[in-house]
């Protein structure tokens, strides 16, 4: 009796079915009964018709049967000679009965069939109010998480399976958070393969039936729709439509989402480089402007003819405004480092040069140091971001020359190993404390955090953060003087062809 | 020689009045003004001999300024900008500018690039000079030849070239670009490793110290100048 299971008619039990058999029978019977002398059996029949095809109407197809059997017995037995048995007497009787059975069967056949079309076209409705229903909502879902949610509810709502939304995470799929069981098995692979391909995927793991349905988008597959269920025919075909309107409803939400976060990042993304940028430069400009008219003002007093004390406080103020300045200079370096601003402009070149640059730079703060330079002869091209390794370099020496006994020389030495140039500065002065050697490098840290001399210990956080950018590192040791060593990756040196000694 | 004339254009008024006083003590005429638009008016108006200009003006776009007042002016162009704005700078030199200093400057640096600049600009149009010294070297362009206290030294073509196109302009500020398309042509535009093995070349050849150069020196980021 599946197919009657099938049939959400008016009454569905089969008690109801059974009183809905013998009700209307007995009632044609007991209509027919005091005309019995008036009406031929062939008439009476006409009654029995009827009964069975309000049954089939409210009962449905396997009522509409019993009713027509039921029909013709209580013909046979009340209405057709000899009464009270269920021999005919006359043959064509036999034709009557027959007639009554066939016809109580074709109109049972059609109201069911009627019914079953009414039903389906009621479902299909219910389904299209049911996707209408769930785009609305997907149209104002605001985050992945949302989509997702709603997807569930509604297949679990309405399909009676369990729905999982899964996105693309390069080359894999992946639940939208933790908290979702991840897959294994032959579902992940399914899944995977539904991301490649493209294609829809179907995969058995007893007892639970899979279903995958990539989520198109416009530029690729940005997901899969993973459907499952247990003792429930997600296979089969006449669902199908079903399942590929909700995906393709998913994809455009998700692509949707993907959009509005691409332009929303894309705006945040602008508003906060401009303001950065801007914030950097006006405060650039700002500090430098005084700080260029106290330097100007300070080295306009230095020249002139003043008493000795006067002169010394106008070069000690002209000194410490460069130092002020570095400082800012030094500052401004860090908050673009850190911020991701300083796009290095690498170019390969002799390590000498900016050594050189860097020391002609300092002039006056190196005055009291000599200052040598051992190179090896056959020194590589480095590839490095110039301005940038010059801000190391003056660093270094800065430090240096600030730690180092006046008249004390101040070595740079460069050697090269299989992998790096090692370029070292070094002084004759005082150590660096033994056990702070490695967060010297830290912002805001000092040799001595107690000692006088001036500086906020962030020019050595700024030389790592440049040295680390170049792919190179950098460390201090105490093994010949303090000294401060960074190293370079060698790399690949462009050839330039050795040049025709002829005009 | 009369004192020269200075225009000034810069907007904070410290630095205008703090660039004056040292100029006008060392006998320079001083104009002043803190706007582009005000420069180019008094540039039509009087008769000036060297440019201060700033680059970070309020009122518009210093390089382009550069790059029109070319066309008009051949006086020398000082620029003044921030420290870490090294494209600023080369743009500015590709535009015509002559020099640069970096905030902040002293007043005697200043006043040495001046000095510099008004020395290099009357030869303009001049017959150009055959022989210079520097150091202990002498080079004489007329019969090609490189010194060193009276003994000759050996150039590669590339390096003599090189050489030729730095002394041309001596004190002024040579981006990479300038220099590469001088001597290799402007198909070399982006080779700067080309120039800066070059001039190592030169400094190994021609400086007492080449780590320390004092005749080749290096702009970071922006090129070379050559100091007699």
């Amino acid at each position: 009796m599946k197919s009657l299971s099938l049939l959400p008619g008016p009454s569905h039990s089969l008690p109801a079915r059974m009183l809905w058999v013998v009700t209307t029978c007995g009632l044609a019977t007991l209509l027919a009964w005091p005309w019995r002398e008036l009406l031929d059996p062939a008439n009476t029949a006409m009654l029995y018709v009827l009964a069975v095809a309000i049954v089939a109407a409210r009962a449905g197809k396997g009522a509409a049967i019993a009713s027509a059997l039921l029909g013709s017995a209580l013909l046979d037995f009340f209405f057709i000679y000899p009464h009270f048995t269920f021999t005919i007497g006359d043959a064509q009787h036999i034709v009557t009965l027959g007639v009554m059975l066939a016809v109580a069967f074709i109109i049972g056949n059609l109201t069911v069939g009627l019914q079953r079309e009414r039903e389906a076209a009621l479902e299909r409705e219910r389904q299209s109010r049911a996707l209408y229903q769930l785009a609305s909502q997907l149209a104002g879902a605001l985050s992945l998480e949302q989509v997702d949610e709603l997807t569930r509810g509604f297949l679990q709502e309405t399909q009676a399976c369990h729905g999982l939304l899964l996105m693309r995470q390069g080359e894999e799929v992946s639940p939208l958070s933790n908290e979702q069981p991840t897959l294994s098995g032959k579902p992940y692979y399914a899944a995977q393969s539904a991301l490649r391909l493209g294609a829809v995927q179907a995969t058995l793991d007893e007892p639970v039936q899979w279903l995958f349905l990539p989520l198109h988008g416009s530029t690729y597959t940005r997901g899969v729709l993973a459907l499952s269920a247990s003792g429930n025919d997600l296979l089969n075909s006449e669902r199908r439509p079903l399942f590929d309107a909700i995906a393709a409803l998913l994809a455009a939400s998700v692509e949707r989402l993907h959009f509005v976060e691409v332009a929303q990042r894309a705006q945040l993304q602008m508003t906060d480089e401009r303001l950065r940028s801007s914030i950097l430069s006006a405060l650039s400009h700002d500090i430098r402007t005084p700080l260029t008219v106290l330097y100007g003002m300070a080295d306009t007093l230095a020249q002139a003819e003043l008493p000795k004390a006067l002169h010394e406080m106008a070069d000690a103020m002209r000194q410490q405004t460069l130092r002020l300045n570095s400082m800012v200079s030094n500052l401004l370096d860090m908050a673009k480092l850190r911020a991701g601003d300083i796009r290095l402009n690498l170019e390969w070149q002799p390590v000498e040069e900016v050594i050189g640059a860097s020391i002609k730079l300092l002039g006056q703060a190196l005055a009291q140091h000599p200052v040598s330079v051992t190179l090896p002869t056959e020194m590589p091209l480095l590839r490095f971001d110039a301005v940038l390794m010059e801000r190391v370099l003056c660093n270094l020496l800065e430090n240096a020359a600030k730690y180092a006994a006046p008249g004390s020389p101040i070595r740079i030495a460069a050697r090269t190993d299989k992998k790096f140039a090692h370029i070292s500065v070094c002084n004759d002065g005082s150590q660096f404390p033994p056990d702070r050697l490695e967060s010297l490098f830290e912002l805001f840290e000092r040799g001595d955090t107690e000692s006088n001399v001036p500086g906020v210990g962030l020019g050595l956080a700024i030389c790592r953060s440049i040295v680390t950018a170049h792919g190179g590192s950098i460390q201090a040791d105490n093994d010949d003087g303090a000294c401060v060593t960074f190293t370079l990756p060698l790399g690949d040196p462009p050839v330039i062809e050795p040049e025709d000694d002829h005009e | 020689m009369s004192e020269p004339t200075v225009l000034l254009i810069e907007d904070e008024v410290q630095i205008r009045r703090l660039v004056r006083t040292a100029l006008e003590e060392e006998g320079y005429r001083v104009l002043e003004c803190g706007t582009l638009k005000e420069g180019l008016a008094q540039l039509h108006t009087a008769a000036i001999q060297l440019l201060i200009l700033d680059l970070g003006l309020p009122d518009g776009d210093g390089i382009a300024f550069i790059r029109e007042l070319r066309t008009q002016f051949p006086l020398p162009v000082l620029v003044l900008s921030a420290r870490s704005a090294e494209g600023e700078k080369i743009r500015a030199l590709d535009a015509g500018a002559d020099d640069y200093l970096t905030k902040p400057y002293s007043t005697g640096e200043l006043l040495a690039r001046m000095r510099a600049q008004l020395r290099r600009a009357p030869q303009e149009g001049a017959t150009a000079e055959t022989q210079f010294r520097f150091g202990d070297i002498e080079v004489d362009l007329a019969q090609r030849s490189v010194t060193r206290r009276g003994e000759a030294l050996r150039l590669t073509p590339i390096e003599y070239r090189l050489l030729c196109a730095m002394l041309a302009e001596p004190g002024k500020v040579l981006t990479y670009r300038h220099l590469l398309s001088a001597v290799w042509g402007k198909a070399f535009i982006e080779s700067n490793h080309y120039l800066r093995i070059y001039v190592s070349h030169l400094r190994q050849k021609l400086e007492d110290d080449p780590a320390q150069p004092e005749h080749f020196l290096t702009e970071t980021g922006v090129g070379y100048r050559f100091q007699p």
